[in-house]
């Protein structure tokens, strides 16, 4: 319960913050920070809780993003269907990755989740037909939060229930069951679990909060173009995960919120920013592996 | 048969620098078990380094092919000591993020030194084209499958012969019976990443003689080279070989004849076949970690 | 925690009360903003403009600025991405109070941009972008997106007629670009020309920075077209006329704008003899505002300015003289100096052309086409 107290006190800091002290500008990244948490959040569940180095996280958010941009376009339907159904056709691609994903080895996941991550790149950017190709899709704002404001406390809540729904995940049997696999896989075998099936729900259900995160991106922007779905952005979501903290439900939000924020209050220095993200990236697994949740935690423990 | 013959020789000259850059690949990736994002900016940086010998010192190609080989070991050798082996000791996994980190460092600091625009290295060798039957090449793409054979035979007998390469064998056959057998795992994995840097980056030399160097000239050839250490097999150096003029041949076909746009998402989707029909890899082994 | 709400609100007033009244004392400065792609693959084409640009700027500076007071610029990198590019503009308009925008370059950004600089009632100009659907989605009579030079459809129009008449092809292999810029000129040059009696043999594109093009050209040799047309960056167009020379392609080649560049000449070294290229810009150009354009910028940077230089330039220059005119730094009052500026000359085009905007934000005026003879091009006049 204290979880949730803190996530609820974390937003509503956000929602004071950005609106109060800044403008459009602020609440414009407030939004994207909050899409970034749902992504990393999501991505920590197989990453963090069962070990599974994903990079395709970002063509799950391309996956959503596009589901409802194409639902819009072709049958006119609404965010409020728009959300469930991008959630959903993500889910069942994570789950459909998921059957030959899971039978690879070690490094080879990794491999696979990359090559999977480049041709949804590709079809979204090569399929003009269906997805637009470059020019991509235009997205109607959600009826009802056309302004910027409104639109953010929609994220904001949907954040919340996000966050709220990943803490009951991870505390539920099922987090239970993740955490054993990724302990000692063969041991929780041996006891009679069905660790591929867990795995695969786990994998599903981390693909459908991405796709919802998607589309929330698609309804932000107004509009979809492959571009925002590349390998790099995966990759940037992994290093969200690493550098707050893995397998700890507050690193990566912490590792959401710095590395959305930090480059918008680096362009001062627009010319070097990301020689320094890049040096960030490098001297945070060198000093703190465990992320910087994992380095809180154990300064508080001494 | 006129047009086969062609993208036939097209897809061997772009396979011979993909063979180059997998070998690197292969010796850190499936010996040492290094997943290296930066891979790709050892490839760049050979081509930038190559265009500082040829065009500002001036020093012809020959002697700035052996400049390329050893700025790269020394920077393969100081990145491996400087930042892969404090990592890899706290947490291995951590090590893809730094990689990830140095490649968006190596790329950016390169675009503030030379700017976005493309580089060309003079290979001192006559233009124009050559005509060998139907096939017309240039002397500086034939200069590109000639260097990568003698380079990839020179590798093939120091692997043969030489301590590191018994003990590069024995490592990737199993590091820990390597260790306990006596074989400093250390000294070998920095040799090891020093010559997989080299390879890089002797291929991004020449390269960047045909195809010109830009600071994000690595960005796709990484991802390719993993498909083709993946395909070969972890490790495997004939397999590496065979897998990457496999792929330059592959995707000339492709554009020929089913168009441009196809040519990057074959090698991934394959990939993808095969390690949904084999997981452990089209000539790995079936083993159980516990 | 209501006392803190409290608090924080009250502080939160008393902050924008005082940069109310900071903003008030200064409320003369001119600024203004810019979003570039500066780093990524669109980067080569942005730090050129950024050069345009930033001498604009100078050059209204050395005069004095605007309202006594030096211009302030303020520059973004929206790495050629529409995620980042919306938040650049918001960060621009909300946080560096600008009044105008210079930019984008790459034209699926530029829309993306477009939307919120409407919504703030800042105008836009574009710094490169050509695909005319980012105009066309203006409305008609009161657009906020400018471009200060032709889109791709006059372009794309331009060059096929130059192709067929001018250039005597009658039948073209089209390779483009798989990017808004290559493939709106594409599908516009295609349509136009086989609207004048071409014909297109084969559409191929590529993907952004590709370099080999051996096996696309081995079929463009096979189906002997009498001309290739390239929708593309220098880059990968250098490339192509390179390897097209070496492949025995005997056809001739012409280029889309962006690829009027020396660098170009130099990449694909004498295989580019002959090559035409669409040009809406040339150091030795017949316009004479840009051949002093030319002739101070070559002082200041010691090289010469090419098409992106110039483009940046008048994109700011517009911004600033709107400002000027308006008398007041105010984007609504400058969108409406914009639409009433058919005196302003551009560096561009053929002599005399000037900032004549149509109701959709768009300046027409005749493309040139250049031709490369002896390692240099030279411009065909215009006709």
């Amino acid at each position: 319960m204290r979880a949730i107290f803190l996530i609820l006190v974390a937003a509503a800091t956000l929602a004071i913050v950005s609106t109060v002290f800044g403008g459009g500008y602020a609440i414009n990244i407030a939004i994207v920070v909050c899409i970034y948490v749902i992504l990393a959040s999501s991505l920590d569940i197989v990453m963090g809780w069962t070990g599974l180095f994903s990079f395709a996280h970002a063509a799950f958010l391309g996956i959503g993003a596009y589901t409802a941009a194409i639902l819009g376009r072709d049958f006119g339907t609404t965010f409020w269907l728009n959300l469930p159904l991008g959630m959903i056709v993500a889910g069942l691609f994570g789950f459909l990755l998921g059957l030959p994903l899971l039978r690879a080895q070690g490094h080879f996941l990794a491999i696979m989740t990359i090559a999977f991550q480049t041709i949804v790149y590709l079809v979204l950017s090569q399929w003009t037909d269906f997805t637009g190709g470059q020019y991509g899709i235009e997205v109607e704002p959600v009826a009802g939060f056309t302004t910027l404001s409104s639109y953010f406390y929609l994220v904001l809540v949907i954040a919340v229930i996000c966050l709220i729904a990943i803490r009951f995940l991870t505390q539920s049997r099922l987090g239970d069951a993740l955490q054993a696999i990724r302990d000692d896989e063969t041991l929780a075998r041996t006891i009679g679990m069905n660790t591929k099936a867990v795995k695969l729900v786990a994998l599903a259900i981390s693909s459908a909060f991405a796709g919802g995160a998607g589309v929330l991106l698609a309804y932000h922007i107004r509009g979809v173009t492959p571009d925002d779905y590349t390998v790099l952005a995966s990759a940037s979501i992994v290093a969200m995960v690493v550098l707050g903290g893995r397998g700890r439900f507050w690193g990566p939000v912490l590792g959401a919120v710095l590395l959305t924020a930090l480059p918008e209050m680096l362009s001062i220095l627009t010319d070097y920013k990301h020689i320094f993200y890049g040096g960030v990236l490098i001297l945070v697994t060198m000093f703190a592996p465990q992320g910087l949740a994992g380095k809180f935690s154990r300064w508080r423990a001494r | 048969m006129i047009l086969f013959q062609q993208f036939l020789a097209n897809g061997v000259v772009v396979g011979s620098s993909y063979v180059l850059v997998a070998l690197g690949l292969t010796l850190i990736f499936g010996i040492l078990k290094i997943v290296n994002f930066a891979h790709g900016e050892f490839y760049m940086l050979g081509g930038y380094v190559a265009v500082v010998g040829t065009q500002v010192l001036g020093i012809g190609p020959l002697p700035s092919i052996v400049l390329v080989i050893v700025v790269m070991v020394m920077l393969g050798w100081f990145i491996e000591r400087a930042i892969f082996v404090p990592i890899a000791k706290k947490d291995p996994t951590n090590v893809i993020i730094a990689s990830f980190g140095l490649s968006i460092l190596l790329q950016n600091i390169v675009l503030k030194i030379a700017g976005p625009e493309p580089m060309l290295a003079r290979s001192g060798l006559p233009r124009g084209a050559i005509q060998i039957g139907n096939i017309f090449l240039t002397s500086e793409r034939l200069a590109i499958v000639a260097l990568a054979a003698v380079t990839v035979t020179a590798l093939l007998v120091v692997l043969k012969y030489t301590w590191i390469g018994l003990s590069l064998r024995a490592m990737s056959e199993n590091a820990t019976v390597a260790r306990i057998c006596g074989i400093n795992v250390r000294r070998v994995g920095v040799v090891t990443f020093a010559i997989g840097a080299a390879l890089a980056g002797l291929a991004g030399a020449l390269m960047a003689t045909v195809f010109t160097v830009q600071p994000n000239a690595g960005s796709l050839i990484v991802m390719k080279a993993f498909v083709i250490v993946v395909l070969a097999g972890m490790g495997s150096i004939e397999g590496a070989i065979i897998a990457g003029l496999a792929l330059g041949i592959v995707e000339s076909l492709v554009t020929g004849y089913l168009g441009n746009g196809l040519r990057d998402i074959v090698g991934f989707i394959f990939v993808m076949g095969v390690l949904t029909i084999r997981p452990q890899g089209l000539f790995g082994i079936q083993t159980d970690r516990s | 925690m209501a006392i803190w709400v409290k608090a924080a609100a009250a502080a939160g007033l008393s902050v924008m009360i005082s940069s109310v009244a900071i903003s008030a004392a200064f409320a003369e400065q001119l600024k203004l903003g810019v979003s570039l792609p500066l780093s990524g693959p669109a980067s080569l084409a942005g730090t050129s403009i950024r050069e345009g640009i930033e001498f604009a700027v100078k050059q209204a500076n050395q005069k004095g600025g605007v309202f006594d007071q030096d211009v302030k610029v303020f520059i973004e990198d929206d790495e050629g991405n529409p995620t980042k590019g919306v938040t650049a503009v918001r960060k621009l308009i909300e946080q560096d109070h600008v009044v105008g925008i210079s930019g984008t370059y790459v034209s699926a950004v530029a829309a993306a941009e477009s939307k919120v600089a409407k919504e703030y009632k800042v105008p836009m100009i574009s710094a490169g972008s050509t695909s005319s659907a980012v105009t066309d989605a203006n409305t008609a009579g009161d657009p906020w997106f400018f471009r200060a030079f032709p889109g791709s459809r006059a372009q794309a129009k331009q060059t096929a007629s130059d192709t067929l008449k001018k250039l005597n092809a009658k039948t073209v292999a089209v390779l483009y670009e798989n990017s808004i810029y290559g493939k709106s000129l594409a599908d516009e040059f295609k349509s136009n020309y086989e609207g004048i009696g071409g014909k297109v043999v084969a559409m191929e594109a590529y993907n952004p920075g590709d370099k080999d093009f051996y096996s696309s050209l081995t079929n463009v040799r096979a189906q002997s077209p009498s001309a290739v047309y390239i929708a593309g960056l220098m880059d990968s167009g250098a490339q192509i006329i390179k390897q097209a020379g070496e492949l025995g392609v005997q056809t001739q080649i012409v280029g889309s704008g962006s690829m009027m560049s020396d660098k170009l000449i130099e990449l694909a070294g004498p295989a580019s003899e002959g090559f035409a290229v669409s040009s809406m810009f040339e150091p030795s150009t017949p316009n004479k505002h840009g051949a002093e354009f030319a002739k101070e910028f070559r002082a200041a940077y010691k090289k010469e300015p090419d098409v992106y230089s110039a483009i940046g330039f008048d994109s700011m220059g517009l911004l600033i003289e709107a400002a000027r005119r308006a008398g007041k730094p105010d984007g609504a009052a400058m969108q409406k100096q914009l639409l009433n500026m058919p005196d302003f000359p551009l560096s561009q085009g053929p002599d005399r052309t000037t900032a004549k905007f149509d109701d959709k934000g768009s300046v027409e005026f005749k493309v040139g086409l250049a031709i490369v003879k002896n390692g240099k091009r030279e411009w065909l006049p215009f006709d």
